[in-house]
């Protein structure tokens, strides 16, 4: 038999074909979850602190997507029926979004035995569909060797930015937390409310001569580090990471209204495999957060998680911190974003 | 050639053809009709262009639109006034710096763009190397200046970013223009200011219309700059990728990108009939 080129070809490709069918079953057979989280640091927590546990009990194997809650949200939402993610990271509004569109599984104590120890209103929060492990506080951050006598309070902030004291780094509206860790914060400790943002936008007028954006948290950090702003609205884990790198000049005040609490919600989309629940139980469990709370210096949520002398001395307890309404507070956010644009710009 | 010879030439051109225009069709231009087709449907599922009207008539809107036009417009006539002089000197003048020249224009673009925006933060901050030089250096100032978040800078690093193409698109039709046309001007009793003006610029009219479209389009889409360097700009990029990071409006990105791109198409239509008016 002569071998030609075209015969040649078609061989090659029906023995390739034959080869990926074989696959097929195979993958089909292996146990493997996708889960989710935040490039960086975050990502190298995750694999540590939950995946190897995960993989460990349960022999499965956990790949990890790296990107953002809108783009997750996104491809969940493109496809429901056989959602290409198990686990999501979320942020407390996309999470009551996720559950209001019916998107995501119920949470509960037989599916997951380490929620019995969440706060029961970090479930109430995501509607009873997911929770928060993972929390952060919104104060203010200052650099020591420009302010000597730093605001202690949300209200002193405004006076003394708007007195021309100091230039201060505030998130812009690019940034998706603002509208709750910044706007609703400053709001709040201002006397307003859901319903009546006046305050915020009155005082943010007040300010504006004073003040710069940032668009992501490492613009606040340049800015603080280039001498453009003296202080600013950021995280307290955050400040606390460019303290362990070694940045001696920089430190964190949670104003006493109370921060607003940045958290971190974790969901199941309907339709993903179960495997999710296993990998859900390890996020909630006590020892692995201890873990992650020790390497991203954030607050976890498991009442039974006991904290080193070093992290206890930083994380903002859960009753010094507010809660935002976040269900009320996603019904009239495009109505603050506009208000924004409209107002104070980019 | 018979017919059936005739007709497998062009079952094989189509042939050939077919991998990119695929490729194109999948990606490109189904994304592109899905995601406008968003913009048209309304929250019943039918057709609409209630929301066209709405940001139509929005003066906010209107603004919005106007600062995404005159920002790409700014930065594309000085990037065009900055980039012809070097595109002149690369291919008249530089010989064998040339080679060292065109790196030293593309080296920057080997760079990420958010490491090029840093950069400019660096430099301009109120306790950055430019106020050190100007206030401690040099004396020049009491108090350092704020450059920060000031349209000026937002500019200025965007025609950073965006002058090699300008200086390359130029270069390339500079090359290939008949010298004995301008040494037969200067014979014939021209000046060279009058050599430059009616011989040399409009036979490169085409490659300063083409660097003009490549960074009209660019600046247009422009955000990282935008969004880092503040300058106090509100343009379409910006609101679109709002839509999605923040208020997940979906259709009303779709609108706005729909209206973007019909502007950066119009725009592209004005320009190709500028260029080809000057009869080049």
């Amino acid at each position: 038999m002569s071998l030609n080129r075209r015969k040649f070809l078609g061989t090659g490709a029906a023995a390739a074909g034959l080869v990926g069918l074989n696959g097929l079953p195979l993958r089909a057979q292996t146990k493997t979850l996708n889960v989710t989280a935040y490039g960086g640091v975050w990502e190298q927590a995750i694999r540590d602190c939950f995946v190897a546990p995960f993989e460990a009990k349960t022999g499965a194997k956990a790949t990890v997507s790296l990107g953002g809650p809108a783009q997750w949200l996104a491809q969940v939402e493109a496809n429901p029926e056989n959602p290409p993610l198990d686990v999501l990271i979320m942020t407390p509004d996309l999470a009551v979004l996720a559950a209001e569109g019916d998107l995501m599984d119920e949470f509960t104590v037989e599916k997951l035995p380490n929620l019995a120890n969440i706060p029961q209103a970090f479930t109430d929060a995501c509607l009873g569909k997911g929770t928060y492990f993972d929390y952060g506080v919104g104060g203010i951050t200052y650099n020591k060797q420009a302010v000597s006598e730093p605001p202690m309070s949300f209200a002193a902030f405004v006076d003394r930015v708007s007195s021309g004291e100091f230039v201060a780094s505030v998130p812009s509206i690019q940034y998706g937390p603002t509208t709750v860790f910044f706007l609703w914060a400053l709001n709040n400790a201002l006397g307003g409310d859901v319903n009546n943002v006046d305050p915020f936008f009155e005082a943010m007028a007040k300010m504006k001569d004073n003040l710069v954006f940032w668009a992501g948290p490492n613009d606040f950090f340049n800015h603080l580090a280039s001498g453009e702003a003296d202080l600013g609205i950021y995280f307290d884990g955050r400040t606390w990471n460019h303290v362990d790198e070694g940045v001696d000049w920089i430190d964190f005040i949670n104003p006493e209204e109370g921060g607003a609490m940045t958290a971190v919600a974790i969901q199941k989309p309907k339709n993903a495999s179960d495997l999710a629940w296993d990998y859900l139980n390890e996020v909630l469990a006590p020892g692995p957060q201890a873990q992650f709370a020790e390497i991203l210096n954030y607050g976890v949520t498991n009442t039974e998680v006991v904290y080193s002398e070093k992290l206890a001395a930083r994380v903002t307890p859960l009753s010094k911190a507010n809660l935002p309404p976040y269900a009320e507070i996603a019904k009239v956010r495009n109505e603050w974003v506009d208000r924004w644009n409209r107002e104070i710009g980019m | 050639m018979s017919d059936t010879a005739q007709i497998s030439a062009r079952a094989r051109r189509a042939l050939l053809l077919a991998p990119a225009l695929i490729f194109l069709a999948v990606f490109f231009v189904m994304p592109l009709a899905d995601n406008s087709a968003r913009s048209f449907i309304g929250e019943e599922g039918g057709f609409t262009l209630a929301r066209y009207a709405s940001f139509l008539t929005d003066r906010f809107y209107l603004g919005v639109i106007a600062e995404t036009v005159i920002l790409s417009a700014a930065v594309t006539l000085i990037s065009v006034v900055i980039a012809y002089p070097v595109a002149y000197v690369l291919v008249r003048k530089a010989g064998r710096l040339s080679g060292l020249i065109i790196f030293l224009l593309i080296a920057p673009l080997l760079t990420s763009i958010i490491m090029r925006t840093f950069g400019w933060q660096v430099l301009f901050a109120r306790r950055g190397l430019v106020n050190q030089w100007l206030v401690t250096d040099l004396g020049l100032l009491d108090a350092p200046l704020r450059w920060l978040n000031t349209p000026g800078l937002a500019i200025a690093a965007l025609v950073h970013v965006l002058v090699p193409f300008a200086v390359l698109s130029i270069a390339s039709v500079l090359q290939g223009v008949d010298r004995r046309l301008e040494e037969g001007a200067l014979m014939l009793g021209a000046s060279r200011f009058r050599t430059f003006f009616e011989v040399t610029l409009p036979l490169t009219m085409d490659g300063i219309g083409t660097g003009a479209i490549l960074v009209f389009m660019i600046a247009n889409g422009s955000f990282v700059t935008l969004v880092l360097l503040g300058g106090g700009f509100q343009t379409l990029p910006l609101l679109i990728y709002q839509q999605f990071n923040t208020t997940r409006d979906f259709a009303l990105a779709s609108t706005m990108s729909t209206i973007l791109l019909v502007i950066a198409l119009a725009c592209l239509w004005l320009q190709l009939r500028l260029v080809r008016r000057q009869g080049v």
